[in-house]
């Protein structure tokens, strides 16, 4: 079912961004979206969805590594119950350290039930309990393998593979963005290094390329040779861009109907914009202290994260459709010293997720931004051992893991989906990875189904062949 | 159908027949089902059609299921897709009639009644095992140790007599006493496939139902059954209809006759069949595009470079009736040929340098260059398409290169072509342990470049089905894996790499000079010996200066840092920084953790400190970077080659490899074939199976439907702006239907009546009128013709990400013609920016530079260089704005800008207007317009008067300063200008 224009407008106008995508769109975007025919140009127009959305942009705030559920967000009694049983023969074909197997290994930390919705949270992220309130806890997600190389393929572009869309190329080749002078897909990587596999998180594979993410670096400059190494006088740049202008306008006069030509002097404006103006979102300076405290800016060891979940708003602010967070390698996969470590990555990431929460709802932001907290699959419910049970930790278990999506049209203070008693496997409302993308894309108003990118002749599509659905219960 | 009487009259028929069972009355198969299925369902789904794997003809087949597995699942009629499909009124399909609701409702309550057979007893008849249920599982879990390479305790299990043969511990199997047979015993007893030894060789432990099946098969004597020979080897496969067989290009190429246009414009037959269908809308050609339009197109077009200004104004001035023809026969002798028709191959193949696969390490594929070479040799000599592609997919199988005395030349090529075979993504080298699904997603990739590229089928969609759009059943695909499977077998499996531990040899073999004798190949080694230490000398040196460089300055900024830390801690941190860390003590090294932000010192910090350092370090760490590419490696050879003993091929049900289907025959999709597929030995006694090469010889035979129309089409698009068929790697149902079928039919039969000359094609294609017209796009033309699908015009096209690199380069004076040999090095800053390293006599062309699939030069990436994943079938042009920031910022194209300048300078002398002359001639092909001229002008006064007086300067070159800053803007401006970037 297409949408009519008239109800399209009403229901963007309502919006934020509403007004100005509104104006945008009444240019031409619409019009060419109705044909049926594969698309020729490739733009980061806006462009209209399938159905009215909830969510407009997207901060995924993405937990390298397998945080553990039965330490943060999904209790399980029995875990204490059978403290030092052995389960090995159950979970040994999932193993990647079967010599290390230990016995069930109950949970170091306390949990209690928070806010009104009663939200069980861990001791170690008391931050977040104060926010459980715009929080969607899905317990019951799994995925389809248990190294991290291919499960990070998997929650990002639906495959064990390397070489498909990741799934903010298909949101923004589905949307195109609201916001022609920032990149419309922006990765805010950690400076102190890349995740696993890379670049090939964020990479569009058979899309055009400009549908990728675009790495803008928290220090220095935000994008590649978005500056030169040596600065000219900026006379001297002036005048440079003069004699281009000029040169591009005649040679443009002569050739009328060269579509291609326009594109391409857009492309020198935008250049142009995006020198001045990503520098300006990135600059979280210009905002008050008092916000930059309640990220944890400038104190350790929060500072890191906290700037980019600042920057995160600001460009979210801005129009920009999706904005995605690492954290330097690893911070969650805890083989061992699962006890520090988790309080460790808890302490660096707890006080600017939750303050990202409540500024994105003070400001009216959170209705139209749908916030994604997780990583690539769970952990086991037995010790991995090292020595001492003091520094055992879990290993990886795609079977059943926990993440939490907030605001854009997902229901607030739910818990959706279990496991089963010992966290080992989702077993009520199960959630597969390809049932999440389809609901995320749902909250866009784009069908799942709908959204596909035409290789020579064949309709490749996020969820693959997966069946799969939205997962209704958890919208609003 | 059937109503009530008819099924009172079936009871009946069911209590006379089994007047035991009758009190039970039960539904069983043979005699409630079966007619039903019999009626409706055997025509697709019965022993000769077996559509989506399926029979469901007798009892124990039915039961078996289909490709999607079980198809019944006993008192589950909600979960049997049988139940399901007719329920639904999914099935019978096609607009037949439903089954009534009788008889849905005998299917469903057989289902519930726990899905009964009369004749036999349930539990046998879904227990009936053949050898074809064993052969498989032992594969999967035993014969890496106990089969054709290794023989462990003197035992092979790969087939019933060598198992009751045995090994060192007696007979592996007592036949009807599972229980008694070591086989089963050791696996029982988990001491088999023994642990350490799955790691080493990626097996998995046996799962019980397979255990159970090996049992059964021993407990029944462990049958075996002929099985009848799979249909594609003789005769017409039974899923494939006359009807699928007619479909445009799967039949071939028709003989068309060229139509009679009357028209001042033809002068080939391609301007007739593109006036034809213009002149039907009322259109015509554009009128001929000028000459120097012409020359800078054909000349990109045919060699990636533009035309030097001299090579412009010859052809210019050159009036003769044929010069544009001897212009194009000069561009297809030059050398630069290949290297801009190689890149296209390149892109099919899905060259790279790097290994690629599921993990971060993108291991270096160090031997790969070889077939680059070999594809640019090959297209400079004008190699027989068909050739070209028997060398390819079987150069090991043309001649006996083993056991030959002389190794010559031709020899080594077959060899080194078989690389188009092995430049997929290859991921079980990456870990200790691969496993079988890795194996066989790498030869997935290969079947899908072979498939995609050169037959324009996909189909890799069979992997798991049937194809949705297309008659390709998913047994075809497995005949793609039986034709590959002396090469790459997963059951016997070569990882990239040597494994020493392992005694596993690596993917590639030792190359060796074509007739060299083992003196002068010894020879060859010390010499190779001598020229690394010789380099591993100046390389030492090269280090030793960056490290004098750094000391000092790295000192200095630990102590401007050092005031950070609180003052009594110092002289400790002082002394952790003096300490190699290897030496420090347990509290040292808390302290270097702490307190890394002060202690943790890399070069790109003090390259921001201080500009004359990074100047001085970069030309330091450029220089070593180029140095170490230059060290000679062992020579090898990255090649695919036949091993002479491939393990029995399956159908795999859904693509699991746990998931056996029926067995099957090597050959080539069904619908393409009605002839048998004869493979025979390439020579007498050969230890090849002959698989690819037979492969090949059927795919390049003249009648082939497929071969000449992909390639002639994937050269049209390259000449013409669109393939004839859009979808390049899709001539299926799902593809587009060709705009000029005609055309296209006769080209490909033109392509082998030239005897498969490329050359000769591209001669056809550019001294065509319709590719000698203009660009310009006419109100009229927009109107008619809006996609250009007709060819009213030339599209206007922008230089590719290798073409604008390397015209940059030549430009600038900075482009180093030499061909060949391995990759140059990139350099990778630690912001991400990779760029090529710039050697002695510049940068040479982009296809030299290493190709590394996680490093690939930003600039070229930028301008849609393609990710190869596994291949590139057709490049995307976006106009994004990182690629202007790209051309303007980017160090490298400032320097380049720098040596442009200075070329100008040095060519046109210091008069202004001779420099803007010769700037726009080298970069543009032509004279500057009177205007570009006057603003040309105004613009050096302005650049002069705006950057006087400071000393910044982007375009210094080889650490030289730049004298003429005004004009090196000016040079700058016109590499970023869209006349330099769009090719009319």
């Amino acid at each position: 079912m297409t949408l009519t224009r008239r109800r399209f407008f009403e229901s963007v106008a309502d919006g934020l961004c509403g007004a100005a995508l509104a104006t945008l769109l009444s240019k031409d975007v619409f019009g060419a979206e109705l044909s049926s025919e594969p698309r020729r140009v490739f733009d980061m127009k806006p462009r209209a969805p399938n159905f009215a959305p909830k969510a407009k942009a997207i901060i995924q705030l993405f937990m390298n590594g397998g945080p553990s559920p039965m330490d943060l967000l999904d209790p399980k009694l029995s875990l204490d119950k059978h403290h030092g049983d052995s389960y090995f023969d159950k979970v040994a074909a999932d193993l990647t350290g079967p010599e290390q197997a230990g016995g069930i290994m109950r949970s170091p930390f306390k949990f209690a039930q928070y806010g009104k919705s009663g939200i069980w949270v861990s001791e170690v992220m008391p931050h977040l309990a104060k926010q459980v309130d715009h929080i969607c806890v899905i317990r019951s997600m799994h995925t389809l393998h248990p190294n991290h190389e291919p499960a990070l393929f998997v929650i990002h572009s639906g495959r064990t593979i390397p070489g498909r869309p990741a799934l903010g190329s298909w949101v923004v080749y589905g949307l195109g963005s609201e916001n022609q002078n920032l990149p419309a897909y922006v990765v805010l990587d950690d400076p102190l290094g890349l995740p696993i596999n890379g670049v090939q998180n964020w990479q569009a594979g058979f899309l055009p390329p400009l549908y990728q993410g675009t790495r803008l670096r928290s220090t220095g400059s935000p994008i590649l040779d978005l500056r030169p190494d040596v600065e000219e006088p900026s006379e001297l740049v002036r005048a440079g861009r003069d004699l281009l202008n000029r040169l591009d306008s005649i040679h443009k006069r002569n050739r009328p109907g060269q579509l291609q030509l326009d594109a391409r002097i857009a492309s020198y404006e935008l250049a142009a914009r995006l020198q001045l103006d990503a520098n300006e979102a990135l600059d979280i300076s210009k905002e008050p202290e008092a916000m930059r405290a309640m990220y944890g800016v400038g104190e350790e060891p929060t500072d890191n994260y906290a700037r980019r979940c600042l920057m995160a708003r600001r460009l979210v602010e801005r129009g920009v459709r999706f904005v995605q967070l690492y954290i330097d390698s690893q911070i969650w996969d805890h083989h061992s010293h699962l006890e520090r470590g988790l309080r460790t990555a808890c302490e660096r990431t707890d006080k600017p997720v939750a303050a990202l929460l409540r500024d994105l709802k003070q400001r009216g932001l959170l209705d139209s931004t749908l916030v994604l907290w997780g990583g690539e699959f769970g952990r086991m419910p037995i010790a991995q051992m090292n020595g001492d049970l003091k520094n055992a930790g879990r290993d990886h278990n795609p079977r059943g893991f926990t993440l939490w999506m907030a605001g854009g049209g997902v229901k607030p203070g739910l818990t959706y989906g279990a496991t089963d008693e010992l966290g080992y496997e989702a077993t009520e409302n199960r959630v597969s990875v390809a049932d999440w993308h389809a609901t995320i894309l749902h909250l866009l108003g784009l069908d799942y189904q709908q959204l596909y990118y035409d290789q020579s002749g064949l309709k490749e599509k996020l969820t693959s062949q997966y069946e799969c659905r939205v997962v209704k219960e958890i919208l609003v | 159908m059937m109503g009530l009487k008819s099924a009172a009259a079936l009871l009946s028929v069911v209590i006379s027949a089994l007047p035991s069972l009758a009190a039970e009355s039960k539904t069983t198969f043979e005699t409630n089902v079966l007619p039903i299925i019999t009626a409706n369902c055997v025509g697709c789904h019965g022993p000769k059609v077996r559509m989506k794997e399926l029979d469901l003809s007798n009892f124990a087949a039915a039961r078996h299921g289909g490709e999607s597995g079980p198809v019944v699942v006993p008192g589950k009629p909600e979960e049997s897709l049988l139940y399901k499909k007719v329920h639904e009124g999914l099935m019978p399909p096609g607009g037949k009639s439903r089954l009534s609701d009788e008889d849905i409702g005998v299917i469903r309550s057989w289902i519930e009644s726990g899905a009964h057979s009369n004749t036999e007893k349930t539990e046998e008849a879904s227990a009936r095992v053949t050898q074809h249920d064993i052969v498989p599982i032992v594969m999967l879990r035993c014969t890496v140790c106990h089969g054709l390479r290794r023989q462990e305790a003197d035992l092979d299990l790969r087939s019933k007599a060598s198992m009751l043969k045995g090994g060192k511990s007696g007979p592996a199997m007592v036949l009807g006493k599972p229980d008694e047979s070591l086989v089963i015993q050791k696996v029982r007893a988990g001491l088999m496939p023994p642990k350490p030894k799955m790691l080493e060789f990626g097996v998995k432990p046996m799962t019980e139902p397979e255990l159970q099946k090996l049992a059964r098969w021993i407990a029944a004597d462990a049958p075996e059954v002929v099985a009848a020979s799979d249909s594609a080897g003789t005769a017409a496969d039974p899923l494939i209809t006359a009807k699928d067989r007619q479909f445009w290009s799967f039949e071939p190429p028709h003989d068309v006759e060229v139509p009679k246009v009357r028209n001042g414009h033809v002068r080939t037959p391609i301007d007739a069949f593109i006036l034809q269908k213009l002149e039907e809308k009322g259109l015509t050609l554009s009128p001929e595009a000028d000459k120097l339009t012409l020359i800078r197109r054909v000349t990109f077009d045919l060699t990636g470079l533009p035309p030097t200004p001299e090579e412009a104004q010859a052809f210019a001035a050159d009036n003769s009736p044929d010069a544009y023809e001897k212009l194009v026969d000069r561009l297809l002798a030059s050398p630069r040929y290949g290297e801009r028709w190689g890149q296209h191959w390149l892109d099919l193949a899905g060259y790279a340098d790097s290994y690629g696969g599921k993990l971060s390490a993108d291991h270096p594929r160090p031997y790969a260059w070889r077939y680059r070479d070999y594809v640019i040799r090959s297209y400079n000599a004008d190699k027989p398409y068909d050739r070209f592609l028997i060398e390819q997919i079987a150069g090991d199988e043309l001649t006996d290169y083993e056991h030959a005395p002389v190794v010559t030349a031709q020899m080594l090529d077959n060899v080194i072509a078989t690389g188009f075979l092995a430049m997929g993504p290859d991921s079980t080298s990456e870990r200790e342990v691969n496993f079988v699904d890795d194996r066989l997603d790498v030869i997935g990739d290969e079947v899908d470049i072979l498939t995609s590229g050169v037959m324009g089928l996909t189909v890799r969609c069979a992997r798991c089905h049937n194809h949705k759009y297309d008659p390709l059943p998913q047994r075809d695909y497995y005949r793609f894996l039986a034709i590959f499977k002396g090469a790459f077998d997963e059951n016997d499996w070569l990882t990239p790499f040597y494994n020493r531990e392992r005694q596993q040899p690596g993917r590639v073999l030792p190359y060796v000079k074509p007739g060299a004798t083992p003196f002068e190949l010894a020879e060859d080694e010390r010499s190779r010996e001598l020229h690394n230490k010789e380099i591993d000398k100046q390389l030492e040196a090269l280090k030793a200066d960056l490290d004098q460089a750094i000391e000092p300055l790295k000192k200095k900024l630990f102590e401007q840092r050092l005031t950070e830390a609180p003052k009594p801690l110092h002289e400790d941190l002082r002394a952790v920084f003096a300490t190699a860390p290897d030496k420090q003590s347990e509290l040292q090294k808390y302290l270097a953790a702490k307190f890394g932000r002060i202690l943790k010192i890399d070069i790109d910090d003090l390259k921001e400190i201080d500009a004359k350092f990074k100047g001085q370090a970069e030309i330091l760490e450029t220089k070593i970077k180029w140095m170490e590419a230059r060290k000679l490696s062992a020579p090898r050879i990255q090649a695919v080659w036949d091993r002479g003993a491939p393990s029995p091929a399956y159908i795999l049900r859904r693509g699991d490899p746990a998931s056996f289907g029926p067995p099957i025959e090597p050959g080539p999709p069904a619908v393409l074939t009605n002839a048998a597929f004869e493979i025979t030995p390439p020579w007498p006694n050969a230890s090849k199976t002959g698989r690819r090469l037979a492969f090949a010889k059927w795919l390049t035979r003249p009648d082939n439907p497929l071969t000449g129309r992909v390639m002639v089409n994937r050269m049209w698009k390259q000449h013409f702006g669109t393939g004839i068929v859009k979808t390049l790697g899709n001539f299926g149902h799902a593809g587009s239907p060709p705009s000029h079928p005609e055309l296209l039919d006769w080209l490909s039969r033109e392509f082998i009546r030239q005897g498969w000359s490329m050359k000769s094609m591209h001669r056809l294609m550019v001294t065509s009128s319709v590719y000698r017209q203009r660009s310009t796009v006419t109100p009229v033309a927009e109107k008619l013709d809006p996609e250009n699908r007709l060819l009213s015009r030339m599209p206007m096209r922008r230089l590719d990400a290798e073409s604008l690199d390397d015209t940059m380069r030549s430009i600038a004076g900075r482009l180093d013609e030499a061909p060949f040999g391995p990759a140059d090095p990139v350099f990778v800053r630690k912001d991400g920016l990779v760029t090529a390293v710039e050697g002695d006599k510049g940068w040479r062309r982009s296809i030299y530079i290493q190709h590394r699939r996680s490093e690939m030069p930003t600039v070229l990436e930028s301008f849609d260089l393609p990710p190869m994943s596994p291949n590139c079938l057709e490049r995307t042009d976006s106009t994004v704005a990182p690629q202007a920031l790209h051309l303007m910022n980017n160090s490298t194209i400032q320097k380049l800008a720098g040596y442009f300048a200075r070329r100008v300078e040095k060519e046109a002398g210091s008069d202004r207007p001779r420099q803007i002359d010769r700037a726009y001639w080298l970069a543009l092909s032509r004279a500057p317009n009177p205007e570009e001229k006057k603003i040309s002008l105004e613009a050096l006064e302005r650049f002069t008067n705006a950057g006087a007086g400071t000393s910044a300067d982007p375009w210094s070159a080889g650490g030289e300063a730049t004298a003429n800053k005004a004009l090196a803007k000016l040079c700058h401006t016109l590499m970023n200008s869209a006349a330099f970037l769009y090719v009319d």
